[in-house]
């Protein structure tokens, strides 16, 4: 026995001759390891919930563009990455900048290993960029079964080279909303309702699918093509989704990320229960979409309060959430906004819903743990906090509308935005790629066009 | 219409000796009913309506007789019954209606003849069918319809068909039964069908699974309010907003009547009629007999209500009742009258299944 340890000890030595010089290894340093390997996992979970959203927008939509929904996912997040190197990462992060704009580590070069016991720079930008192509997968749900596939990879470019970087530094970058005290753990403002609200801005210049609205103006239901898909996704999302929330406490030795796990929990168990039951109570049936967007609703929701709420009120955050959803994606409907995948109503109106609930709910103790703003007005905090969610919501919100529009604009007049009707009814599958996701299923499809 | 214009009308229908004429009858007395569609009272309407349609219904199945004969099959080798159901059978039927329809025949005296009774009969149906097309009848869509085998046949062979749905019970078995429970005659032998009937009513209350089956079926329309008492309407597509007055309303509430008809042994087919048959069986009281009543009469006329289309000149209507014609005095009373119908719908489940145990 023990001479197969000290065998095997030697072997490793030879395989590693650094063990045999690295320093004896103290508390300090074993701690710092493991929060470390915890925001690599984190940082893991995250970009996993890319398959999350792969099969949610997948599931969401009809057989003909599945191939095309999904592989361009894959796409943008790897476009995405090279763009948040080249730029993002520096307008975000960069040590040269203002209270507006971050400067400085473009095409970055982080450092090989620890400096001063925090998070490494290399892994801090792992997790970063895997949070900036979740708010462009975010996007995309405005894109949905109509978009150029053009369109997709020019808006990639813009989004997440300027547009999600400029908000991440204006809460996160030590930016001007940050001076402010906005309070938004892990993105419910930076990663969703940026997202939401590029996507709003698509969804409105693309106007409608063929065939969502009928003259008289009522709306039609096209229904995804697989709802399974759609609840795995929901449920890649919500076990990622730890990644995302819990994985943004950067470290576990105070075990502050098991609190904030916690409340993403209950966020989203709540959400899923209230939203399967509003459409039970007003449409007599309950309904499976709507409880599966719930779910993420109370999720997205949480995402800005997981670390300054009181259980208690993680779960009434998620049920509101839960209840919102409906009412935004009937809301968004009878605008004639056709949202495909509902990212309007997930991702902004829980969005929003997630920010504001931290001017209510947020707890002195919790505030001051995290030192980050103030308490809420129902904790005696007064409208102070509130209003400065307000304000990150209105100016995030607006910044990210107003340039996404002008640029998909743009896009729109100088090489065409949505394809044609032709190619649209035959599908994104076979217009934009050539071949179909499901080739045997749709191979009567190809008499569409007849 | 007044009433000597109607038996004048009715008298022109019993005399009119081909299908164009039958048709243009049919069309004039649409025009007039419709204009009465909002003074009558709707009993009175669903009365002159039924009557009109059993009066043409009646003169294409004489017509058809002498078509029969004229192509060289003779005429009626047996005594036999036209039966309708559905909306027809219980009376109900509205300016647009699809034929639900059976034929009963009576068992020939020699076993040799039955092939070619059957025949006659076979052809008879299919034949009265196109006629009653022509007259703007369209085929109902469930197959339920003389022309079909399963619905013409010997008293014989229905009594036998009867027992092996008794005994089968599997859905489309239970669906077929309460169909039958519907039946009502329109034209040719009454003795053939009283017994064809006496043949359902002995065998239905003996059998409790059977019965626990029916309330399955009968149940499976719920009536269209949320749980906080809202409408519940169309959300997508033309119809979005309008009010499903056939599947949401009307049917449920036939459906539970029905139920306590066959249970307590009620024979007429008329839902109104049933109902006051049970509150005379004791069934329901006098108080509980008059709110049904009055909210089945307010959905008789919703349902009036949903009638417009006009597709390739036959009658036809979706049962919904668009939202452009629900203001706020329907709404209320439509509520009102769901109300009950869902109060109705829980208490005959309790009644059937607490009789079970």
């Amino acid at each position: 026995m023990v001479k197969k340890v000290v065998s095997s000890l030697g072997g490793l030595l030879l395989l590693f001759p650094a063990m045999a010089f690295a320093s004896e290894p103290t508390p300090t340093s074993v701690l710092l390891g493991v929060n470390l390997l915890w925001v690599m996992v984190a940082a893991i979970l995250v970009i996993l919930m890319q398959g999350g959203f792969i099969l949610l927008e997948a599931g969401s939509t009809r057989m003909k563009n599945a191939g095309h929904v999904a592989g361009k996912t894959i796409f943008t997040v790897g476009l995405g990455s090279l763009i948040y190197w080249a730029v993002g990462y520096g307008i975000a992060f960069g040590e040269n900048g203002n209270l507006f704009i971050g400067l400085g580590d473009f095409f970055y070069t982080p450092s090989m290993t620890i400096t001063d016991d925090v998070v490494p720079s290399s892994l801090f930008w792992v997790f970063q960029c895997a949070f900036a192509v979740i708010s462009l997968s975010i996007a995309w749900g405005g894109f949905a079964e109509r978009a150029k596939l053009s369109s997709y990879l020019i808006f990639t470019i813009v989004f997440v080279g300027f547009i999600y970087p400029v908000v991440a530094h204006w809460i996160w970058g030590g930016g001007f909303l940050a001076e402010d005290g906005a309070q938004d753990f892990a993105g419910s403002t930076v990663v969703h309702l940026s997202g939401a609200m590029a996507a709003l801005a698509a969804t409105i210049l693309l106007k409608p699918r063929i065939g969502k609205y009928n003259k008289d103006g009522s709306a039609n239901q096209i229904l995804g093509h697989n709802q399974v898909f759609t609840a795995l996704a929901v449920l890649l999302l919500w076990v990622g989704w730890f990644g995302f929330n819990a994985g943004s406490a950067l470290g576990v030795d105070d075990g502050f990320f098991g609190f904030v796990a916690f409340n993403t929990q209950l966020g989203a168990a709540a959400g899923a229960v209230a939203a399967m039951l509003i459409t039970w109570i007003v449409l007599g049936k309950a309904d499976i979409t709507t409880m599966l967007n719930g779910a993420l609703a109370g999720l997205v929701a949480i995402t800005a309060s997981c670390a300054f709420v009181d259980p208690w009120a993680a779960v009434v955050i998620g049920l509101v959430a839960g209840v919102f959803v409906f009412f935004s994606m009937k809301f968004f409907e009878k605008m004639k906004i056709d949202d495909p995948i509902f990212a309007l109503s997930v991702h902004g109106a829980a969005g929003v819903l997630g920010t504001l609930a931290n001017g209510l709910f947020a707890t002195p103790e919790l505030v001051a743990y995290n030192g980050v703003g103030k308490a809420g007005l129902f904790y005696g905090g007064g409208w102070e906090q509130l209003w400065v969610q307000f304000l990150s919501v209105v100016v995030c919100g607006a910044f990210v509308f107003i340039v996404s529009f002008i640029v998909l604009a743009i896009i729109k007049s100088v090489m065409g935005f949505r394809v044609s009707e032709e190619q649209e009814i035959i599908g994104l599958d076979l217009s934009e790629h050539g071949a179909y996701g499901y080739p045997e299923q749709m191979k009567k499809g190809t008499n569409l066009n007849a | 219409m007044r009433d000597s214009a109607r038996e004048k009308l009715l008298n022109r229908i019993g005399s009119a000796d081909g299908y164009p004429e039958l048709r243009r009858l049919r069309d004039q007395a649409h025009e007039r009913m419709e204009s009465l569609l909002s003074s009558m009272p709707v009993e009175q309407f669903y009365t002159a309506i039924n009557e009109i349609h059993d009066a043409l219904i009646r003169r294409v199945l004489i017509l058809t007789e002498s078509d029969m004969a004229r192509q060289g099959n003779g005429s009626p080798p047996v005594p036999y019954a036209y039966l309708l159901f559905g909306s027809g059978g219980r009376e109900e039927q509205t300016l647009s209606s699809d034929q639900d329809s059976g034929i009963v025949y009576e068992d020939p005296p020699q076993e040799e003849e039955l092939e070619q009774v059957r025949d006659y009969f076979a052809k008879y149906g299919e034949l009265t069918v196109e006629n009653l097309q022509k007259v703007g009848y369209p085929p109902c869509e469930g197959n339920v319809i003389s022309s079909n085998r399963l619905w013409c046949d010997s008293l014989s062979a229905w009594k036998s068909k009867l027992d092996g749905w008794f005994d089968r019970a599997e859905f489309e078995e239970v669906r077929y039964l309460l169909i039958v429970a519907d039946g009502r005659r329109v034209y040719g032998e009454e003795s053939l069908f009283t017994s064809y009937k006496d043949h359902f009513f002995s065998d239905t209350l003996a059998k409790p699974r059977i019965v626990k089956r029916m309330l399955d079926n009968t149940m499976r329309h719920k009536v269209l309010l949320g749980l906080f008492g809202q409408l519940l309407k169309e959300q997508y597509g033309e119809q979005a907003g309008s009010v499903d007055i056939k599947y949401g309303a009307y049917i449920p509430m036939v459906n539970a009547i029905r139920m306590m008809a066959i249970q307590s042994g009620v024979r007429s087919t008329s839902t109104l009629q049933r109902i006051e048959e049970l509150e005379a069986a004791g069934a329901v009281t006098e108080e509980q007999s008059s709110a049904l009543q009055d909210a089945f009469r307010s959905f008789l006329r919703f349902r009036l209500m949903t009638m417009k289309q006009d597709e390739d000149g036959l009658y036809s209507s979706n049962g919904m009742l668009s939202r452009q014609k629900l203001d706020k005095t329907l709404t209320e009373q439509l509520k009102q009258g769901l109300r009950v119908g869902k109060r109705l719908q829980r208490s005959v489940s309790r009644r059937v299944t607490g009789k079970l145990r």
